[in-house]
């Protein structure tokens, strides 16, 4: 009896061991809290600049080569559209990357405008939520997605913070997730602007270094007195993003989550993270203990006999 | 089929025909012992088949028509509402419905509870099943569900809950293949795969209890991702996962008294005395059991709304709707438990039951889809999706039925005694007559 | 019309043709043509004497004094004594591609030297002229300024259904 209860301990230490390795990874990988690479670059948008050309929607159609538009992109009619009850303004999809909405603030006698496109976080809620790593991080600061691996499970999509992801839902075949990538490809590792940037006619779209364009938003504040809120949005909301805002009304009044938190996304799990390695190694002694127990206090190893009489096969078949 | 007992049809349930002394060929296993013209006849003068039929014709087009054409004309999911009904029920309450493999694996195995082992093996069965028809519907709504082995073979995500997620339910689905199979084995004959499994039981168990603490807990953490999204009286970033994993519980324990029930009504002729016996005295265990994960998932509850402070919320619509949630899913369940319990009222304990599987599946469907973008705007499944929906369902009850209709899951088998003295005994008394250790246990306990 | 107008993307560059130094008004051009950065929209032909007959002294448009000395505050600061520059041109200090990878580490390592957040040639174009266009009712639509070229036409998707709205209304 007792070489039976020793074998079956064996076997329990041994599944929960293979459990163990191989969850290994998991944790450090989540660990730790990382603040963009040093010489990352970024984007500040200076919504006091912007006029609402729509110049940028057609340079990231075209550089994108993305499906054409039903409206022409000078068309302006586009920010009077609503949806879902008035509620929603357009928002980046699968044929769009990057759009520009039209906002009303109370605190402003003219309409601002905002440009909406992958704010390319720090640490993307997108990347740490994504089971095959479909998502980088890239040095130059970009948050890229690779097509090839994506199986379309959409979790990045219910992380994204800033509701960018679109999914192309009506292909059959080769459904994928579609987003800025700050023209990473074709621009920006080869050290240009997106395209956005560089066609803005205003320059609302700065390109720079990351931590160059935060003195730069903290000098245009300090400059002008009494233009700006003194915030710049993307600085530590979220972890930080890459691209950035400024803006002359306060954030909530141009559409922006006034409390995001300064936590990245993935600190909402490291909780639960932290319980898997704990789970994996003392669960197995724990339960095969309270077997253990449990056979002593019957004071015989019921297990084995009732599993004799209810099949009614050979006893020993130890 | 009762016409058929009536006539002296006998389900099969041991190698050999008793009539004839003979075994049974695989074919007439199949048919449970029917001849074909029985097994034809019974099958159409179920009306429930019909119904069946109609789901099929309308459901199995539909779910052909999304794989030719994509998601987009079946679903209302858009890019704002990623999960629409096939993950927010087929995934997030289908999953939950499912733990009672491992708890009733649990008690049986690990805690030495043997009074519920004339249940253990449907318990075992719902899990399996649950879990695959999850995956099910899962498949269904990828957009590329011909790479759901991606992240076991191609690409690594492995800081990603959801890659817990594949990984423990791809592992847990073969631990619960392997138990279950042991009344495959039965069934077939095979002696040795039965000896094998039986060896390695409790590691299976203990690596069911793992790998079913975890994942259930990490479909709550998959919510944690959306902090602004699901509505804060839904959302607890520190409990998220507890809450899951702790109401997974009753909801586990709920759907084997609710299939049970299903299957005493609905097949009786099919279970043998040792479960229809038992089967009383083995739902009140269970409420019993349902009821203190309730009582612990109400006091998590209500720590979570306190610890984030959300009391406010309470006074608003979706407070409203919350508080509803709770009174029908979870506060009515308990009430009505503790005095089915007490009264020994096994009949109010299934309705009970009955309620709470509403209630998790409420409590799933609020998270992941009622409640999800509060502050942005309510998504109504598209049609096509609910009937999709009901036609995966219908072809789990139609897999469940049929595992159920021929592999000893409610009935013991008989072994194919290897002397011929071995079957006179087996045959001149009924398989239970002798009151086991255990079972003067339980007797005890009661 | 907003936004066209200024949008300009395509920009267009100050050439001033004439240089050397513009002390006189004798050196001031009549015209100028804005073209260098022209693409999607054609250069401006810059009426200069025009609007130089409106305007109320140089400062108003150059930062760099051609006869009158700045009058922003805050140039003043530095500037309330400096010397005439040699280039009052705007391409002269404002660059056609201010986000190179050269420009950017310039800027890097200056930081914290004034004029560090300087725009380049075509919103310096477009602040300066449109600003006042605004102020002064000028015409402030894209193409009242600068006609868009075919290729520009193909860029905005001109063609594309609905017809367009666009076109005039100011912002």
């Amino acid at each position: 009896m007792s070489g039976i209860s020793r074998r079956r301990f064996l076997a329990a230490s041994v599944a929960g061991c293979a459990a163990t390795t191989l969850a290994g990874p998991k944790k450090a990988l989540a660990a730790g809290s990382f603040t963009g690479y040093s010489d990352g670059m970024g984007v500040l948008v200076d919504l006091t600049r912007c006029i609402g050309c729509r110049s940028c929607e057609a340079a990231c159609n075209k550089e994108q080569n993305l499906p054409a538009p039903d409206r022409p992109f000078d068309d302006q009619t586009v920010f009077d559209e609503t949806f879902h009850g008035g509620k929603q303004k357009r928002r980046p999809d699968e044929n769009a990357y990057t759009v520009v909405n039209r906002y009303n603030p109370e605190s402003s006698d003219h309409p601002l405008f905002r440009k909406v496109q992958c704010n390319h976080c720090n640490e993307p809620a997108c990347l740490s939520s994504c089971f095959v790593n479909a998502y980088t991080k890239t040095k130059e600061g970009a948050v890229v997605y690779n097509p090839k691996v994506c199986v379309g499970c959409r979790n990045c999509m219910i992380a994204c913070p800033f509701n960018i992801p679109g999914y192309s839902y009506s292909s059959a075949f080769d459904p994928v997730v579609k987003k800025c990538i700050f023209c990473h490809e074709t621009r920006l590792k080869n050290g240009l602007p997106p395209a956005c940037v560089d066609i803005c006619p205003q320059e609302a779209l700065t390109f720079g270094k990351r931590r160059d364009l935060l003195k730069i938003g903290n000098q245009r504040i300090q400059t002008h007195p009494g233009r700006y809120v003194d915030h710049i949005y993307g600085e530590k909301e979220l972890g930080g993003t890459s691209w950035m805002y400024l803006s002359s009304v306060p954030f909530e009044e141009v559409g922006f989550d006034p409390n995001p938190g300064n936590e990245p996304i993935i600190n909402n799990v490291k909780d639960f993270l932290g319980t898997v390695p704990m789970v994996l190694a003392i669960w197995p002694a724990m339960f095969t203990g309270f077997h253990l127990l449990a056979k002593k206090r019957d004071g015989h190893d019921d297990h084995d006999q009732d599993a004799d009489q209810h099949n009614g096969e050979e006893g020993g078949e130890q | 089929m009762k016409m058929l007992l009536e006539c002296g049809a006998k389900p099969v349930d041991s190698h050999v025909d008793e009539k004839t002394e003979k075994s049974w060929s695989f074919m007439r296993k199949m048919l449970f012992g029917l001849t074909p013209g029985q097994y034809l006849g019974q099958a159409l003068r179920n009306p429930f088949n019909w119904i069946l039929g109609i789901i099929f014709a309308i459901g199995l087009p539909l779910i052909a028509y999304r794989f030719l054409f994509g998601l987009s004309v079946v679903t209302h999911g858009s890019n704002d509402y990623p999960w629409g009904l096939f993950l927010g029920f087929g995934l997030f309450a289908m999953v939950p419905l499912s733990a009672s493999g491992f708890m009733l694996g649990t008690a049986v195995e690990i805690f030495g509870r043997h009074d519920f082992k004339p249940i253990e093996r449907l318990a075992l069965l719902n899990g399996l099943l649950g879990y695959l028809f999850a995956v099910i519907y899962l498949m269904v709504d990828l957009g590329q569900p011909w790479r759901l082995p991606y992240p076991m073979v191609v690409s690594f995500g492995p800081a990603a809950v959801l890659f817990l997620v594949a990984w423990h339910v791809a592992t847990y689905l073969s631990v619960q293949v392997a138990e279950v199979s042991v009344s495959f084995f039965e069934w077939i004959g095979w002696l040795g795969g039965k000896r094998y499994i039986k060896k390695i039981t409790i590691g299976l168990t203990v690596a069911g209890i793992i790998l079913s603490t975890l994942h259930q807990g990490a479909l709550g953490a998959l919510f944690s991702y959306a902090p602004g999204k699901v509505h804060p009286l839904w959302y607890s970033a520190s409990f998220q996962w507890i809450l899951f994993f702790c109401s997974a519980i009753p909801a586990g324990l709920c759907m084997v008294i609710v299939v049970s029930t299903v299957v005493k009504k609905t097949m009786a002729w099919r279970c043998d005395a040792n479960f229809l016996d038992n089967l009383d005295r083995c739902t009140l265990g269970l409420a019993k059991g349902a009821s203190m994960g309730l009582i612990t998932y109400l006091a998590i509850k209500l720590i979570s709304v306190a610890h984030d402070n959300e009391w406010g919320y309470l006074t608003t619509g979706w407070g409203t709707w919350f508080l509803l949630e709770m009174a029908v899913g979870v506060v009515l369940p308990i009430m009505l438990f503790a005095y089915a319990i007490r009264h020994n009222f096994v009949g109010l304990a299934r309705f009970g039951a009955g309620i709470t599987v509403f209630g998790i599946i409420l409590n799933r469907l609020n998270t992941a889809l009622i409640t999800f973008n509060w502050q942005l705007y309510q998504e109504i499944p598209h049609i096509f999706e609910v009937i999709i929906s009901v036609t995966i369902f219908a072809v789990y009850v139609v897999v469940y039925r049929f595992i159920l209709y021929r592999l000893p899951i409610l009935f013991v088998w008989k072994e194919q005694p290897q002397e011929a003295l071995a079957t006179e005994a087996v045959k001149a008394a009924p398989i239970r007559t002798t009151p086991s250790p255990a079972g003067a246990m339980y007797r005890k306990m009661d | 019309m907003s936004a066209k107008q200024v949008l300009t993307t395509l920009m267009m560059a100050l050439v001033l043709v004439a240089t050397g130094s513009l002390t006189q008004a004798a050196d001031m051009p009549e015209q100028a043509s804005l073209d260098t950065l022209a693409k999607l929209f054609d250069g401006v032909e810059f009426d200069h004497a025009m609007h130089t007959d409106l305007g109320e002294d140089c400062s108003a448009c150059h930062h760099h004094t051609t006869g009158t000395g700045t009058t922003d505050e805050r140039c003043i600061s530095c500037h309330a004594d400096s010397d005439e520059v040699a280039s009052v041109a705007c391409n002269a200090c404002h660059v056609a591609d201010p986000f190179s990878a050269e420009y950017i580490n310039r800027k890097s390592l200056n930081l914290y030297q004034y004029h560090v957040d300087m725009p380049g040639l075509k919103a310096a174009y477009h602040w300066n002229c449109v600003g006042c266009h605004e102020a002064m009712d000028g015409p402030t639509g894209c193409q009242d300024c600068h006609a868009r070229t075919a290729e520009g036409d193909d860029f905005y998707r001109a063609d594309a259904s609905d017809t367009s709205t666009s076109g005039k209304g100011g912002h």
